[in-house]
């Protein structure tokens, strides 16, 4: 982790030029932006969400969200924590709206919808695992585990107090830790 | 294994990025196309229109449907020696109307039924069931007597569309301005926050995929892409029927866009108020009074009249364009080699109606 600390300004300059040629219309240096960042985006959606389908999804979006954006951009901000603020956000989002869009089918309806799940392996054994903490609880692990954010960043990414930040650390690990006994 | 070896297991997925990286090169490459001056933009939209135009119908096989019959344009309102009344459809399937004389489903030996007093209503992805409208909700209707399944009660709704697999299905519609999904069985009713300014449209196949035009004129395809462009005065959305292609009207233009990149060619059309695309992938459309066949960039009347031509639904067998006269209080096929007319349109449907689908099925 303090290693990741001590690289992070490097990539952050690696980052920012390939933002600024990108911005100048080189689409190579786009390239290795999304090669850079999207395995992480990817699976950060992938545990959120729990959906190998929505998780494209969510990670697509935003890379189009910051092409979209990108005349925009502050190059003097580093791009990861941008995209995988909007990664984390999406998978959020999205998983409120499944909860609220139920998809059940009814036997006498021939055209009904169907439950969806489709993700595998350790996607779905840590899925599992974290299955009964909220979409909200889960991003902060996903953000803390999976992407390296101190505890610091992940409250300013999400516009959350420091503390609940912790407590979500706290209760998700404690849920891991019990799932991985 | 601690949880960081755990998260660092979690499998990405190579195919998946490579679909990303094609859609956000597309998007990259549209971003910078955006930028260059207006008018080489405009020269570019329009060579490259009939490249794109051109991809929608190469697979057509549809000759011309009355291209005699072009050279008759009626000097009278409506078509002369039309029949009194629908004795039967033209071709097989089941053909869908409603309006302020509710929703009717006809039947190829022209036989009506009344499903009920829906304004608005659009098939299901099989043809299997009908989804109507009212300004107070919605109701899923099977087609052959009108029984009701579910129903859902909601305020100014407008522009259901159904869409799915034969195992997962859901309706997109506007309530008060806004979109909202409801599973196909009618449960886990949810708005989605956003606006469209014209009736969504899914996406054909298996993909879940609602394409809509915000608030702010882009065409977005939920999951996929949001167009770079935002488009004044759209008018509608129509899917190819393989899902490949998007087209959005507009009081001005047609634009078709690649499902897969949301890449955009534009054909400078105006006037066009309804389009539909054949089983075949023959794309038709109205302007103003007549009915256009396009090709390519080349656009082929292929049915004129003096008056204004509302809606157009293509048979299921891809060889009859129906189309209707309001003025004169008709519907007109458009076959390859004749035109049939219907009168009393009204009288026979309790009052205006419009053209909602026509489907395969007896």
């Amino acid at each position: 982790m303090e290693t990741a600390a001590l690289l992070r300004p490097e990539v952050d300059r690696r980052e920012a030029a390939l933002v600024r040629d990108a911005q100048r219309g080189s689409a190579r240096a786009l390239e290795q932006l999304f090669r850079l960042h999207w395995p992480r985006a990817y699976r950060a959606a992938l545990v959120v969400v729990n959906d190998s389908a929505a998780a494209e999804d969510i990670a697509q979006e935003s890379f189009l969200a910051a092409v979209r954006a990108l005349d925009r951009f502050d190059r003097r901000r580093p791009f990861g924590p941008w995209l995988h603020r909007i990664v984390v956000n999406r998978s959020i989002d999205w998983s409120r709206a499944r909860t609220l869009r139920r998809e059940l089918g009814g036997e006498s309806f021939p055209e009904p919808a169907a439950p969806e799940h489709e993700s595998g392996g350790r996607a779905e054994e840590l899925a599992t695992a974290l299955a009964d903490l909220g979409s909200e609880h889960r991003a902060v692990i996903v953000l803390r585990y999976l992407l390296d954010y101190t505890p610091g960043e992940i409250a300013a990414l999400l516009d959350l107090p420091r503390g609940t930040v912790n407590s979500r650390l706290r209760r998700g690990l404690d849920r891991l830790e019990e799932a991985l006994r | 294994m601690n949880v960081k070896q755990l998260f660092e297991r979690v499998p990405s997925d190579r195919e998946a990025e490579e679909r990303a990286w094609m859609v956000v090169r597309a998007a990259y490459a549209e971003r910078e196309r955006v930028r260059v001056p207006v008018a080489r933009r405009r020269r570019l939209l329009l060579a490259g229109a009939g490249v794109a135009l051109a991809a929608a119908v190469a697979a057509a096989s549809f000759s011309s449907p009355g291209r005699a019959v072009v050279n008759a344009v009626r000097r009278t309102i409506g078509i002369s020696n039309a029949a009194p009344a629908l004795f039967k459809l033209p071709a097989p399937g089941r053909l869908l109307v409603s309006g302020s004389g509710g929703t009717w489903v006809v039947a190829p030996d022209g036989s009506k039924r009344r499903l009920g007093d829906y304004t608005q209503a659009a098939w299901s992805p099989h043809g299997l069931y009908v989804i109507g409208a009212t300004t107070d909700g919605l109701a899923a209707v099977e087609p052959s007597h009108g029984t009701v399944h579910w129903s859902l009660a909601r305020p100014d709704v407008l522009d259901p569309r159904w869409g799915g697999s034969r195992t997962d299905t859901h309706v997109a519609y506007l309530s008060k301005g806004r979109l909202r999904i409801v599973a196909g069985d009618g449960t886990g009713d949810a708005g989605i926050s956003a606006r469209s300014r014209v009736a969504p449209a899914w996406r054909p196949g298996n993909v879940r995929q609602l394409a809509f035009v915000g608030g702010d004129g882009r065409v977005r395809l939920l999951g996929a892409w949001r167009s770079a462009h935002r488009y004044a005065d759209p008018r509608l959305l129509v899917w190819s029927r393989d899902g490949s292609q998007l087209l959005l009207v507009t009081a001005r233009e047609l634009v078709l866009f690649s499902a897969r990149s949301g890449h955009a060619q534009t054909l400078h059309l105006r006037g066009v108020s309804a389009a539909a695309f054949s089983a075949q992938g023959q794309l038709a459309v109205v302007q103003r009074h007549a009915i256009l066949v396009l090709n390519g960039e080349q656009t082929r009347p292929v049915f004129t009249t003096r008056v204004a031509l509302r809606g157009l639904v293509w048979s299921p067998n891809g060889r009859w364009l129906l189309t209707s006269l309001p003025a004169a209080d008709q519907w007109v096929f458009v076959g390859r080699r004749s035109v049939l007319a219907v009168s009393h349109i009204a009288r026979q449907f309790g009052g205006a109606v419009s053209l909602d689908g026509w489907v395969p099925g007896a």
